[in-house]
């Protein structure tokens, strides 16, 4: 084969420098699309927070005066507190339920396939159907409601405990955990079935009891599964709108809720202050995400792995 | 020696804790289907009573069919059009993806290059940014360039969020192939267009299938994207559903409405098992 392959390469000039060619034409799309709508996107943004907009006559760049008028109101650390907590807490609700979930769908059981479908189900449909779940559900006048009643608990809607539009969230986090269960369980489950049973079974055969088989060999081989997963959850949770919009609390709402609402004022001047938002809102998740990612690395490396 | 042997065999059994956690999941995922389903066919349904009090086929005489449903498939509730948007945009955003993504998920997958890691950061970028801020910021682009409100406008915001998985599940297939059997061909004589067609695309063709269903399915779905880009002009299932549900209370349209939003994802889910299962998304 190396042969023919030089034989090949004898007659036309340089194939190594046409294939590189060819490389970087075939990635050019992607590297359009990306750097053009979502660099685009990044750069114009910040240009915007810091008072670039003279399609609406505004141009005083480069001025700190919105993010100082965000950064000194209470309400805006209220905000950015619930958009963390509501992140914070579905993720890792999801978290515990769907590792202990993976491992056991990756378990032989009479209709194991049925059930891991019925499970995948959320991550099919669509948040607002999720949202529309939670309505019906938890409600004041929903089913949790009618079976309290039914149970002799209470005899008004009104004095059902208030499950929606409380800034505890419950009901954000509710259709989060519904809607992200499936997708984290899935990720482990591809996770868990590339890595096999073999270190599990030796461990055992080495007389491990199952809790440490859980702690020492198989959460060590997800770990990799989780932080993605856990980083792709909590990157959307805080980046969400329309649960938040729907069954939160109301003012004061979690950030890209505020954002929109600057935006869809009559005053276009508001527009640069939800830009403000917005930035800071991506600001703060890269914060996080950096700092999980970092915590990961160190992890990994203290274990030796990488 | 024996007791070790038959805890081996245990190994692949489900413990009881186990099987008790799936059901539990199973019915938290399912369960919530039912009163949805039980209110777009409710004549009558007050508080408190479990079931309806009036069920629509008691009113056979005064509606031959559910009023929600009735309404949900009468043209003033837009969901035809809804229905046929969602279809039309998950189609044209998974084809135009697949185009863009394929050849780059080549390159990715059979070179080394120097800021390979760096690009490969950039491509999964989208994932960790917060969705509301890349749709604000894509508005205002949007709005200058006259693509707010379009339904290209809405297809091209829509490879934002479906070109990470589309150009992870490719590269995977990719690397998964290797390069040989296009050597083989190659020094067999093949052109570069039989190789691609007779060579390269049947071999990864059940892993492009399972990238174009995931993307079909995210763009299906997505919510704040089209919402925000489509500007109210650009109706799908979610956006529509959303307007519906919006004030916080759900009537027996938007039940109606919430069911028909679903049947997409169920029915990918169904025909897809076998495709979507074990898609290469963990890292």
């Amino acid at each position: 084969m190396p042969k023919a392959l030089s034989a090949h390469s004898n007659i036309s000039a340089s194939p190594a420098f046409m294939q590189n060619l060819r490389d970087i034409a075939e990635i050019t799309p992607l590297l359009v699309v990306l750097l053009g709508l979502f660099g685009g996107a990044v750069v114009l943004g910040v240009l915007q927070s810091f008072g670039y907009a003279p399609w609406f006559g505004i141009n005083e760049f480069p001025t700190t005066e919105y993010y100082e008028r965000l950064w000194l109101s209470s309400d805006f650390w209220v905000s950015l507190g619930l958009t963390l907590y509501y992140g914070f807490a579905a993720t890792l609700i999801g978290l515990v339920l769907s590792v202990p979930l993976s491992i056991a769908l990756s378990k032989k059981f009479k209709a194991s396939r049925l059930f891991g479908a019925l499970i995948r189900l959320p991550l099919m449909v669509p948040y607002t159907v999720g949202i529309a779940l939670a309505l019906v559900m938890l409600g004041n006048g929903g089913l949790l409601s009618r079976i309290s009643a039914g149970l002799g608990l209470i005899d008004d809607p009104s004095q059902f405990v208030q499950i929606l539009k409380t800034h505890w969230g419950c009901g954000i986090i509710a259709v989060y955990v519904w809607k992200q269960v499936p997708f984290m369980t899935l990720t482990l489950s591809a996770v868990l079935a590339r890595k096999g049973e073999d270190t599990v079974e030796a461990a055992m055969v080495l007389g491990a009891s199952s809790r440490q088989i859980f702690w020492r060999v198989t959460l060590p081989q997800i770990m990799p599964g989780i932080v993605s997963a856990s980083l792709i959850c909590f990157a959307f949770n805080i980046g969400a709108f329309e649960a938040p919009f729907i069954l939160g609390g109301g003012y004061p709402d979690t950030l890209p809720v505020l954002a929109w609402r600057y935006f869809q004022d009559a005053n276009y001047a508001f527009q640069l202050q939800g830009m403000a938002v917005v930035v800071s809102l991506a600001l703060v998740s890269g914060v996080f995400l950096g700092a999980y990612l970092l915590g990961y690395r160190r992890w990994e490396r203290a274990r030796g792995r990488v | 020696m024996i007791g070790q042997t038959s805890k081996l065999c245990d190994l692949k059994a489900i413990s009881p804790w186990q099987r008790l956690l799936v059901l539990a999941m199973a019915t938290f995922t399912i369960a919530p289907f039912a009163p949805l389903i039980i209110q777009s066919l409710a004549f009558r349904w007050a508080w408190p009573n479990i079931l309806p009090t009036v069920w629509w086929h008691e009113q056979r005489e005064r509606s031959p069919f559910p009023l929600a449903w009735d309404y949900v498939f009468s043209p003033s509730s837009r969901v035809g059009e809804a229905t046929l948007n969602t279809l039309g945009i998950g189609i044209a955003v998974t084809l135009l993806c697949l185009l863009i993504c394929l050849p780059a998920a080549r390159v990715l997958a059979q070179r080394n290059f120097r800021g390979k890691n760096q690009l490969e950061f950039l491509i999964a970028l989208p994932l960790l940014l917060p969705e509301a801020a890349i749709g604000i910021a894509l508005l205002m682009i949007f709005i200058a360039l006259g693509l707010a409100g379009t339904y290209a406008g809405v297809i091209v915001v829509h490879l934002i969020p479906t070109i990470p998985y589309m150009v992870r599940m490719l590269t995977a297939v990719y690397q998964g192939h290797g390069t040989e059997a296009e050597d083989h061909a190659r020094v067999l004589g093949a052109n570069r267009r039989q190789i691609f067609f007779r060579v390269t695309l049947p071999m990864i063709l059940p892993g492009v299938i399972a990238g174009c269903l995931f993307t079909f399915l995210v763009s299906t779905n997505l919510f704040l994207l089209t919402f925000f880009i489509g500007q109210g002009q650009i109706i799908t299932l979610p956006t529509l559903l959303f307007a519906k549900i919006s004030g916080g209370a759900l009537d027996a349209t938007g039940a109606g409405i919430a069911l028909i939003a679903s049947i997409p994802g169920i029915i990918l889910l169904i025909f897809t098992d076998r495709f979507i299962r074990n898609y290469p998304l963990a890292e």
